[in-house]
């Protein structure tokens, strides 16, 4: 597992706020973009001066260097091109990794659900520096770029700018692909949505989460009343305005017993949906505080799991299953089976080592490995 | 052959009764008349229908008119909202609150 | 965790609720089905349905949550139903408005079979009097041409319209030329007797499909379709063939008349489709129209034996399929397609308001216009009830908003008709006013005495009880509900 933020051993600080920077090993940059930069050191041999910051995994033993940061090794993962927020505390965040091809940029951590299983636990502080740095971010981010996400928290909570934010992404990043995830509550406002659908974004998808037919159901897993009736409506008008949305299904211990259901429901009224995702359970935030009410095996489910496909895809509509293992799920699922989206975060554990699937197998969260994963993992032979 | 069934008027419409009636047009032939308190139908069977058949004619019937009474009680609640569900429908405009 | 709350906090508190408009029907002594507004449905105990309307139903049931998730009714909990359901019922009726996709051209009544059910055709060599005029067909492709729908499906029938190939070909190279914004394709029903190289060469350029006719078995199908020759059958096998040599496996399909004959054979005749590779199969209730009522060849056999046949050709197909033979039966996909989805299959006996002039439309060989292709069997036989016109002398206006359409299509609609208006199979079902008028001599029937309620009902009942017996059928019948899957 990769650490995406850590704190610089020693630095030598002078920045007086936050900043983000690009990587580049490359000394010699012109001298109108340098400060954009922060520069890796390669000892002292690419030292130049006028860079935004340098870094390095070794110390570099210099004194004059302004805005040095030695960092751990543990981020030495860091790159040409990859984006990076320093902090003149030394803690720094790696933001943009240009060899990825699923960065997901968190715009807050407030949020109006409190979900049994968040990976993200919602805090409750102005946070709306996270959204100036999103803003910032789009201005480095490399114009080749297939794909970005915004996450949260919930990003619609910030209303207006969130719509600045994709006008942004729009107008700067006019070839990526956007993904968003929300609870789609804010939508069920036709005016926001028809401001959001203004901005005619050529591929920007809302994935919004339905986790039961059952009203009651969903709400409890939301914790928050009144949530299923504006996420349908949401979801209605942005169908309305014919933007984008993927329909998102965790799978635990709450959702089981009616995803058949859920997804009959999804088939019969919101058909037009471009996409449903059914995920595993990550082992991240709330979900291990609640594990007893979450965790079943998916072994125990594959048949479920094959029944909720099939409505899908009989009726047409595109599905995928995410952060499961090949060998808890039924063969009829393979043609919708998804290696994990991150190519970075999954893991194997020693039953893997002999199996022949390996490669096509998404393996695990690192946090599923460490605190609870299937009891069934057996090699496929 | 005939048979006499009485219904409370005070707990089955005439309606009811009526529309349980047609349901079973293809069996027998019924006369319905209203006295204060109750309605009364006189049921004829055609000559072929055996006993047996009766008691089977009459107890469905009977289930029926529960029936229809039901159907009475769901429309009475929801012939409001039909209507105007239906009349949103062939509008232009959702029933989505904020338009 | 106590920054978390419990299920029951987010369960409605007053057991409050208001029913949404539904309509039940018995299936046994305890089972009940219910369908909401969009045809949804749900099986429930009589003693909960009870429970339901008289407000008793506790919320935490199993069943309550059902009838909320499937929108029987609102609490304070959800509200969305209604939103749903009108969306539903928009997409529903919305094809209503693109009407008229399936254009019939009878271009000749001549036919070199002599088939008892078929009221029809003539054995003639009387081309003048029975073969369809260009000038007929310039004015009917007019007609064709004007309907709202954007495709246009037209339909070449006879009698044998192969005895009158150079009139397809006039048609389909003056309808190319005339449509402007329509999708047109072309069918020729056939019995493939006369099928030639130069036909199917003029098919290929112009995509044009074959549907024919194969009743099953070699006996039952020459005993069906007398010939000269007696050869009805080798002439359909060998004409399947050649069709697929050039047009492709799936450019013929077939259609089935079920007669006294199939009785007791429905797996014989399944079987004979699964031979050509046929993928599903049109197990249809014998017509009474034509011949057939005249000569009471339909009172033979009744209602209960076509319900036999047709349940044990259903279950046939299931097991097939269990099997892993991908096979349907049409009749019972139409229906799940109602069931299942907002969509119309526009299958016009199972259409309400009725599907006459609205599903479809037949130019007649001589001019006339009919509202189905029942109804100008009907004239046939001497009712004229759903003649509509004549497209040498009436406008389109003249043709669609003859009362002779409109009338049946409103009386017989179901929504107000009784009995089915409080039907909980109505939005499955259909109005077929050419059937209730062929029989009854009115367009809407008495519904219990109707032969069409009685059969279709009976289905309907049974495919419902038959897909909550087992998921697999479910989810088999499910399947069957999409048009291509
Ligand atoms: S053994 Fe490991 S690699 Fe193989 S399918 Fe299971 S989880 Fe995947
Ligand atoms: S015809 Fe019979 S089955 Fe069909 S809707 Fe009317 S009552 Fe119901």
């Amino acid at each position: 597992m990769l650490k995406l933020h850590g704190s610089a051993i020693s630095h030598d600080a002078t920045l007086m706020q936050r900043g983000l920077f690009i990587v580049t090993k490359k000394s010699e940059l012109p001298r109108t973009i340098k400060s954009k930069y922060a520069l890796l050191l390669d000892n002292y041999l690419n030292y130049e001066e006028g860079y935004g910051a340098y870094i390095s995994f070794s110390e570099v033993k210099i004194s004059n260097i302004k805005n040095y940061f030695y960092l751990p090794k543990e981020m030495d993962y860091l790159g040409e091109g990859d984006i990076i927020r320093i902090e003149p505390s030394g803690r720094i965040n790696s933001l943009f990794r240009i060899n990825s091809s699923h960065n997901t940029i968190l715009l807050t951590e407030q949020c109006n659900h409190y979900c049994l299983m968040c990976s993200q636990p919602p805090k409750n502080i102005d946070d709306s520096w996270l959204m100036d740095d999103a803003m910032a971010l789009l201005d480095l981010i490399p114009r080749e770029t297939r794909n970005i996400g915004f996450s949260g928290g919930e990003p619609t909570l910030y209303g207006d700018h969130f719509i600045d934010l994709i006008n942004k992404t729009k107008l700067i990043l006019p070839n990526t692909t956007v993904d968003v995830l929300s609870n789609g509550r804010a939508f069920s406002d036709s005016i926001f949505t028809s401001k959001f659908a203004a901005i005619n974004h050529f591929d920007c998808v809302l994935g919004i989460p339905i986790y039961s037919d059952d009203p009651a159901r969903h709400d409890y897993v939301v914790q928050s009343k009144g949530a299923f009736d504006e996420t349908i409506l949401g979801i209605l008008n942005l169908k309305k305005y014919q933007q984008k949305v993927e329909i998102r299904i965790v799978i635990h211990k709450q959702t089981i017993d009616r995803l058949v259901q859920t997804c009959e429901f999804i088939a019969s009224n919101l058909l037009f949906v471009d996409h449903v995702a059914l995920m595993g359970l990550e082992m991240m935030g709330f979900t291990r505080a609640n594990l007893d009410q979450l965790w079943i095996d998916p072994f125990e489910y594959k048949d479920i799991l094959s029944e909720a496909v099939d409505v899908l895809t009989c009726y047409g509509i595109n599905t995928s299953v995410y952060n499961h293992q090949l060998c808890v799920i039924n063969d009829d699922v393979l043609p919708n089976y998804k290696k994990s989206i991150s190519d970075w975060k999954n893991e194997y554990v020693d039953q893997c080592d002999s199996c022949l699937k390996k490669s096509e197998c998404g393996g695990f969260f690192s946090s599923s490995k460490m605190y609870r994963y299937s009891d069934h993992i057996k090699a496929i032979i | 052959m005939e048979a006499n069934l009485i219904f409370d008027a005070n707990i089955y419409s005439i309606d009811a009764i009526k529309k349980a009636c047609y349901r079973n047009i293809n069996r027998f032939a019924v006369n319905i008349s209203k006295e204060e308190d109750t309605i009364n139908c006189n049921i004829t069977f055609k000559n072929t229908v055996t006993e047996s058949q009766i008691k089977i004619y009459l107890d469905d019937f009977m289930k029926e008119v529960l029936d229809q009474d039901l159907r009475e009680s769901i429309k009475k609640e929801t012939e409001g909202v039909r209507n105007l569900i239906l009349a949103h429908t062939f509008s232009k405009t959702g029933l989505i609150k904020d338009e | 965790m106590s920054k978390f709350q419990p299920i029951e906090f987010y369960k409605n508190k007053k057991n409050e609720y208001s029913l949404l408009p539904f309509r039940f029907e018995p299936l046994s002594e305890v089972n009940y089905a219910v369908t909401n507004l969009v045809g949804e449905h749900l099986i429930i105990p009589r003693e909960t349905l009870e429970d339901f309307v008289k407000h008793k139903l506790d919320s935490s049931s199993p069943h309550y949550i059902n009838l909320r998730a499937k929108h029987f009714l609102v609490d304070d909990k959800t509200q969305i139903a209604k939103e749903l359901l009108s969306i539903k019922l928009k997409t529903k009726y919305r094809v209503l408005s693109e009407f008229t996709g399936l254009h019939i051209f009878v271009v000749s009544l001549r036919c070199e079979h002599s088939c008892p059910y078929c009221q029809v055709s003539r054995q003639s060599d009387d081309k003048i009097k029975f073969d369809m005029s260009t000038d007929i067909a310039d004015k009917s492709i007019d007609l064709a041409l004007r309907s709202p729908s954007k495709n246009i499906k037209i339909e070449f029938q006879g009698g044998e319209p192969l005895l009158n190939f150079p009139l397809i070909k006039y048609i389909v190279n003056a309808a190319k030329s005339k449509q402007k914004e329509k999708n047109l394709s072309f069918v020729i029903a056939t019995n493939l007797a006369l099928i030639t190289e130069e036909i199917l060469l003029f098919c290929k350029q112009h995509g044009i499909l074959i549907s024919t006719s194969l009743d099953g078995p070699k006996d039952i199908h020459n005993l069906n379709r007398p010939r000269p020759g007696g050869n009805s059958y080798e002439k359909a096998v060998e004409g399947i063939q050649m069709v697929r040599a050039h047009l492709g496996i799936d450019a013929v399909s077939a259609l089935m008349t079920t007669t006294k004959n199939s009785l007791g054979r429905v797996k014989e005749i399944i079987d004979e489709y699964l031979k050509f590779s046929f993928t599903g199969i049109f197990l249809r209730p014998l017509s009474p129209y034509g011949f057939a009522l005249k000569t009471k060849t339909y009172s033979a056999y009744d209602a209960n034996k076509w319900h036999d046949f047709y349940l044990e050709g259903l279950e046939y197909i299931i097991d097939l399929n269990k099997t892993g033979v991908k096979f349907r039966e049409y009749y019972t996909s139409t229906i799940l397609t109602k069931i299942f989805t907002s969509q119309e299959p526009g299958y016009v006996d199972l259409m309400s308001p009725s599907g006459i002039g609205i599903g479809a439309i037949v130019y007649n060989y001589d001019g006339l216009v009919y509202a189905s292709d029942e109804s100008r069997m009907l004239a046939e036989m001497g009712d004229t009830s759903f003649e509509l016109g004549n497209v040498l002398t009436n406008s389109y206006e003249d043709i669609f908003l003859n009362p002779k359409l409109l009338d049946p299509i409103e009386e017989s609609f179901a929504f107000s008709v009784p009995m089915c208006n409080d039907c909980a199979f109505e939005t499955y079902c259909g109005a077929d006013p050419v059937f209730h008028h062929a029989i009854y001599k009115d367009f809407v029937g008495r519904k219990p005495e109707s032969e069409f309620c009685n059969r279709n009902m009976k289905i309907f009942k049974y495919l419902i009880e038959r897909m909550d017996s087992e998921p697999y059928i479910k989810r088999l019948f499910m399947s069957w509900a999409q048009s291509n899957a």
